[in-house]
This record gives structure tokens, C-alpha cells and sequence, in this order.
């Protein structure tokens, strides 16, 4: 484990064997006898753990219709529009994003060391995970496929420009670009600009308009819509 | 380790597919994945980190190939099996042919909204304080061992300077083996133009979270 990991300090107990070779050899084997359609494996785990006792199959059925209805992007978007529209609740959200999840109600996975960090006129955020997928759940829901790619995860921090320009964006000549690799357990919420033309909108009526991409950072310049305005 | 998972800066995966639908499960497999991991009944020693560790474990070709939560059925079913919690028999047909689990009992149904609504929190109290401070230029370490680490490669070796510190957090490199230890963390802002040769605007930044024993200073 070279100088990383102080060898001469005891480990915890524990049963688990945390062996690489012997878990790479386990995926092996899976790879040879599983179903090959990933909607079979997930069948037969499911039958399985239900069998076993360790799976209550509504508990699935709850988490599924949280993350389909209740838990998604338009907790993000509530917390940006009310941060445009409350200068100290903003102040709250970038100094400590967690308590900010914990006011709005939307605390939970992903949130308890939540970090936002906003646009302005020579600034661009930009979020992504190159090791896995990590991402603020209870703020923004499920991650998009695409943000799990290895397209993604590879080009980001490297041409993020580029990434940019696929996703529509164009940006000034005076903004930087900042990206922010997910690689501890904060996680990050990006808050954009507020467009022009919006001073006299309810809260409600901004949240509408902003996008999850927008709070990925793979969106910039929020139009203000029919969705939103009157 | 060095693994395929570790992606920042690897060339030739092509274009990024911006127009994909925005409903949470594009399958109906992929939330029964997420919602059996979310609540499955779990020996006490696994840990998110123990779990990314086993993710990057699987084989080169089906990590790359495979979708993103089919990875995850891979990976929990091999700590089952790992953990003597399942066979890879019981996991090819989902025929329980052992005892019946002596685990802590599953989440239950009317539990999630509450697990929904807590969440997990990493830091962890240290009593030495801080070796770096923001502003210090520091230089990401060129270790690299074939446990779990969160220290990608594609900034080791290459001077940044501490962004900002976040007291101790659970050490992943210690967490993945078993061990709960906290570590002083730091995000540290890297100049794009440092980490590659050929970019647009030398000046962009990317900001990596990082531990302290990732570091040197510079």
C-alpha cells in the first residue's frame, strides 16, 4: 500500500476479507455464470434477497417512486431561485450548503457536506466525478446516464471547453472555466446566473426555469421562458 | 489502483449523448437496483468505500461496457459473495439454497422515507491540526498502490495550491481495508494548463478534494 495507509497501525477487526485478487476473481466468475441480460440478474438478485430475508420488495417500490417524483432536480432548482431571491439565504447555501439542505427540507443522501458554488459574469462551474458517479442526490436526484460515462468522466477535466460546446453552451471570452472532481464525499451544486428580465418573478416561477444541466454546470445562460414568466 | 475507473483526462471515449431523456430510470431494472441497494439487509463491516473499491474490481472490458447499474448488481453481488452472504450459484438463478441470514434486518418499507431524509456525514474530529493552509502550493504525490485510493492519477506529480480545508474526513484508502479513520482534507485547485499540454485556456481550474497524505509540499 506504499506510504499511504500506516502499516504499523493496527486495523480494525472485522470479518471481511478485503482481498483484491480474491474479489477481481469473484467478478470473474459472476461474469461467467450470471443471465446475460442485466434485467435477468436484477430478477434473480431480486428473488434472492427477497428468499433470504434481506429485502423488503415495497422498500424497492418506495425508493423507486422517491427518486422518480419527490427526489429530483426541481430541489435544486427551489433552493437556486431562492437564493437569487434572498441575498442571506444565499450567503447560508455557500457557506454551508448542508444546513441549507437541512432549512429547505431536502436533506438526505448527498447532502450532509453539500458545496455550492455559483456562476457569475467571468466565472463557469462545472461538476463531475472522474473516479465513479458522485453526485448530490437529495438535491438533484438521479445523475443523468451521460454524466456516468467514461465520456464524461474523461473529457471534463481535461477539454471541458469542448465538453461545453457539445452541450450547447458559449461562453465569453472573459470566463473562466472551474471544474470541480467529485473525489472526497462533498459534493457539488452549481448555481447560475440569474437571467435578465426576471426581477418581478415569484420564486416559483424562477425555480421553473432552471435545469438540472444548469446545476451540473453543463448549462449556462437560463432563458427566461414561457415556462416561468407570465 | 490503477484502474480503468480512474478516467480524468483518458482519450477516446467520443461524443457525449447531450439529448438523453431526463426521467430518473430510463429501465425498470435500474431502479429496482438502486432501490434493493438503498435497503438490502447488509453485513456491518461494508462501507461506500469497501463498495467503490469492488466496483473498480470488475473486469476492464465489462466495466467500460456494461450500464452504469447493471456495475452496481456486479459489484453487490460480488461483496455478498465475498462476505459468504450468497453464492455465485444463488446469484445465477436467485435460489436461496442457505441459511437464513443472520444480518441486521432489512429497511423496511414504511423506514424510507426517514433513511431517504438523513444523511450520511464523513467527518470525523481530528486532534492534530492542519499540515497545509489555503494559499500553500502543494504537489500531488506520485505513490500509487493497488488498494482503493481517491488520489487520481492524472494529478499526480503536478503542483496546486490549497483551495480550502475541511478538517478530517474518512480516510478511503484505510476505509476500503476496514478501517474508520479521519484524515485532514483539502481542496486543492490545480491550473488546467499544468495537468495537460494541449488546452484551450491555460488558466481554467480544476479543483480535486484530496487528503492530507496525498500531499507534499512544495
Amino acid at each position: 500500500m506504499s506510504g499511504l495507509v500506516n502499516k504499523g497501525r493496527a486495523m480494525t477487526t472485522k470479518k471481511i476479507e478485503h482481498s483484491s485478487e480474491k474479489v477481481a476473481q469473484i467478478h470473474r466468475e459472476l461474469h461467467s455464470h450470471l443471465p446475460p441480460e442485466p434485467a435477468l440478474r436484477v430478477k434473480a438478485l431480486e428473488s434472492l434477497l427477497v428468499e433470504k430475508g434481506m429485502v423488503d420488495p415495497g422498500a424497492i417500490d418506495a425508493w423507486v417512486q422517491l427518486y422518480s417524483e419527490d427526489i429530483g432536480p426541481k430541489r435544486g432548482a427551489q433552493m437556486v431561485a431562492k437564493a437569487w431571491c434572498d441575498a442571506a439565504f444565499k450567503e447560508r447555501l455557500l457557506s454551508d450548503g448542508a444546513a441549507a439542505a437541512v432549512e429547505m427540507g431536502f436533506a438526505g443522501w448527498g447532502s450532509g457536506h453539500l458545496k455550492a458554488v455559483a456562476n457569475g459574469p467571468q466565472v463557469h462551474n462545472m461538476v463531475v466525478c472522474t473516479l465513479c458517479s458522485c453526485y448530490p442526490l437529495a438535491i438533484l436526484g438521479i445523475p443523468p446516464t451521460w454524466y456516468k460515462t467514461a465520456a464524461y468522466r474523461a473529457r471534463a477535466v481535461r477539454e471541458p471547453r469542448a465538453v461545453l460546446t457539445e452541450f450547447g453552451v458559449e461562453l465569453a471570452e472573459e470566463v473562466q472555466v472551474r471544474v470541480w472532481d467529485s473525489t472526497a464525499e462533498l459534493r457539488y451544486l452549481v448555481i447560475p446566473e440569474r437571467p435578465a428580465g426576471t426581477d418581478d418573478w415569484s420564486e416559483d416561477q424562477l425555480a421553473a426555469i432552471v435545469s438540472r444541466n444548469a446545476m451540473i454546470g453543463t448549462e449556462r445562460d437560463l432563458a427566461p421562458t414561457s415556462q416561468g414568466g407570465n | 489502483m490503477d484502474g480503468v475507473h480512474d478516467l480524468g483526462g483518458r482519450q477516446g471515449y467520443g461524443p457525449i449523448d447531450v439529448n438523453e431523456p431526463e426521467e430518473a430510470f430510463h429501465e425498470a431494472w435500474e431502479g429496482r437496483v438502486l432501490g434493493m441497494v438503498r435497503s438490502m439487509s447488509r453485513p456491518e463491516d461494508w462501507s461506500i468505500d469497501w463498495f467503490r473499491h469492488c466496483r473498480e474490481l470488475i473486469d476492464a472490458v465489462d466495466y467500460l461496457s456494461r450500464p452504469y447499474y447493471d456495475s452496481w448488481l456486479q459489484t453487490y453481488g460480488a461483496m455478498l459473495v465475498n462476505s459468504g452472504v450468497a453464492t455465485v450459484q444463488e446469484l445465477a438463478d436467485g435460489k436461496d439454497r442457505g441459511a437464513a441470514s443472520t444480518l441486521p434486518p432489512a429497511l423496511a418499507e414504511a423506514q424510507v422515507p426517514d433513511a431517504a431524509a438523513a444523511p450520511v456525514l464523513f467527518n470525523r474530529p481530528l486532534s492534530d491540526p492542519p499540515a497545509f493552509q489555503p494559499g500553500d502550493k502543494v504537489r500531488a504525490k506520485r505513490h500509487r498502490h493497488s488498494g482503493h485510493t481517491r488520489l487520481p492519477q492524472y494529478v499526480c506529480g503536478v503542483a496546486g495550491a490549497i483551495h480550502a480545508c475541511h478538517g478530517g474526513h474518512v480516510f478511503p484508502d484505510a476505509m476500503s481495508a476496514g478501517e474508520d479513520r479521519g484524515e485532514t482534507l483539502y481542496t486543492v485547485a490545480f491550473q488546467i494548463g499544468d495537468l495537460w499540454g494541449d488546452v484551450e485556456r491555460p488558466d481554467d481550474i480544476v479543483y480535486l478534494d484530496l487528503w492530507e497524505s496525498y500531499l507534499e509540499p512544495l
